[in-house]
């Protein structure tokens, strides 16, 4: 195996609830006035599935009310199917639920996923540009739905010094940094731009993990 | 694939990271194809060259890609017209008397029916029967038939020099001749008759023989011992392409006569003739070596 090969996630399981109880409803962030009908999943990668979650709402009449990170991550899950996250989509009927996990686990298969930054596998980067954000990502970066961004994810120290190389590498704006530890203990950030910045600053990034993994002590400065 | 993993692939490139495969070598030549392929030079063995001098039959003709060439199509095509036209042409009614012939005919009453019943060409209608044993001779050792057979343009154009030529070479050997004579629609067979109504004790039909390619003035002759009707094709001896261009007729004629010279020496003929004796008298006719070499009559030339 060599760097930056796709480590593609693996969708653990789907289940669609079409008339959820109002209280269950409710107690998820759903609207019982709004939505009637439930999708869950999960997943063995969760940056991806949120990526995933927002792809759903561009390709169906849902909403993404529901999805949380598990603590330290799918290699310290709860049990064989928890994965590290929990996504629930609403929706007024099951059929755009149906409509919406089918757009989500087809974005998880096909594109959006963690790359190895170095050879064993050991270091993971997640330099994903989104060209249309939906209404999820959008709401929750506070950018216009339709607008380009990049979404960066990396273990701590690689993350702090790949944003670095990613917002000088290219006109971009942080519309949201997550300094470590997340639930899953990375980092992460998401920069706001058009999508030829954004693309340049996910390269930039991936490319400053990847010199980190194989270089990971510069103890002295090398001027 | 997806703008992200475009991207990512991208970075692994210029990483060095990218394609396990080592870059492709430089492309092999390919030699121009040639500018021309048809029509191939056409080189004939030696053998097959030789052959075909010997021969007027279609051989060592050449080709032109899968095709024959233009010249060999036109002069194929002015062949079997000629042909045709041969098997068309009917033997005047008149034309037998006017040449001084006694005119028989057979019992076949049109050119359609000649073609279509050869049973009934092998038999004399009754006026001519009545004709044959009012006027012709009797009792003679060779009686010359000629006739129309497949080709009017045959018996008209060579057959009274080949009776001529035949009679004659018989006489000089001592033979008595049956009068002249000339059959209408006459099939071989027919000559049975005629020869058991005059009692000859050879019977010798010359016909126009089935055209060929380019000939269609080619005469036949065949002859029988004893003739009476019943005799069969294994009871005759036959000579073909009498003709310029093949046997001409005098020498056809001297043949013919050394052929029914034989027949009376030996009393038989056809299959059981003997005609190991002969050699001699017939030369190359008897030779086993190729045939001096012949020359196509072209009906058609086309210029180059």
């Amino acid at each position: 195996m060599s760097i930056l090969e796709p480590m593609v996630p693996t969708v653990l399981s789907v289940r669609r609830i079409p008339a959820a109880h109002p209280d269950l409803l409710r107690s998820y962030g759903a609207d019982p006035a709004r939505h009637a009908s439930l999708g869950l999943v999960t997943c063995d990668q969760d940056d991806p599935t949120y990526v995933a979650l927002d792809e759903a709402t561009k390709h169906a009449r849902v909403d993404v009310v529901f999805a949380r990170s598990f603590y330290a991550g799918s290699a310290h899950a709860s049990g064989r199917l928890s994965g590290e996250i929990l996504g629930v989509l609403a929706a007024a009927d099951p059929d755009e639920v149906d409509e919406g996990l089918r757009a989500l686990v087809r974005c998880l298969e096909h594109d959006a996923c963690f790359y190895r930054a170095d050879d064993a596998g050991t270091v993971a980067v997640f330099p994903h540009v989104i060209a249309s954000l939906g209404h999820y990502l959008s709401r929750e970066a506070g950018l216009a739905p339709g607008a380009s961004m990049a979404y960066l994810v990396a273990p701590p120290l690689e993350a702090t010094y790949a944003l670095d190389a990613a917002l000088k590498a290219a006109d971009v704006t942080a519309a949201k940094i997550f300094p470590p530890p997340s639930e899953t203990n990375f980092a992460s950030a998401w920069l706001a731009g058009e999508l030829p910045a954004c693309e340049a600053a996910a390269a930039a990034y991936a490319e400053a993990v990847v010199e980190v993994a194989r270089r990971p002590r510069v103890d002295r400065s090398e001027r | 694939m997806s703008q992200t993993r475009a991207l990512v692939a991208a970075l692994r490139a210029k990483l060095g990271a990218a394609d396990p495969l080592p870059p492709p070598g430089p492309a092999a030549k390919i030699p121009a194809p040639p500018h021309r392929v048809f029509p191939v030079k056409h080189v004939p063995g030696s053998y097959a060259e030789k052959a075909a001098r010997h021969t007027t039959a279609l051989v060592g003709i050449g080709h032109v890609g899968t095709r024959y060439a233009t010249d060999v199509v036109l002069q194929f095509q002015a062949e079997l017209a000629v042909a045709h036209e041969a098997v068309d042409t009917v033997l005047p009614e008149s034309w037998a008397a006017s040449q001084g012939l006694l005119p028989l005919q057979s019992r076949v009453r049109s050119h359609r029916e000649f073609l279509l019943r050869p049973d009934r060409g092998r038999r004399l209608d009754e006026a001519s029967l009545a004709l044959l044993r009012a006027r012709a001779d009797k009792g003679v050792d060779v009686q010359p038939i000629l006739a129309d057979g497949l080709s009017a343009v045959a018996c008209m154009g060579s057959g009274l020099e080949l009776v001529r030529c035949f009679s004659d070479a018989c006489r000089a050997r001592g033979l008595t001749v049956g009068t002249p004579m000339c059959a209408r629609f006459a099939r071989v067979w027919l000559e049975d008759e005629i020869g058991a109504e005059v009692r000859a004790r050879v019977a010798a039909i010359l016909l126009g023989e089935r055209p060929g390619l380019g000939t269609g003035d080619g005469l036949s002759a065949y002859l029988v011992f004893e003739p009476r009707v019943g005799k069969t094709d294994g009871d005759r001896n036959m000579m073909s392409n009498i003709h310029a261009r093949g046997t001409p007729p005098p020498e056809a004629g001297v043949r013919l006569a050394t052929l029914a010279a034989a027949m009376l020496a030996q009393q038989t003929s056809g299959v059981a003739l003997d005609l190991a004796p002969l050699a001699s008298e017939l030369g190359d006719a008897a030779s086993r070596k190729p045939r001096a070499p012949q020359r196509r009559v072209r009906l058609v030339e086309v210029k180059r």
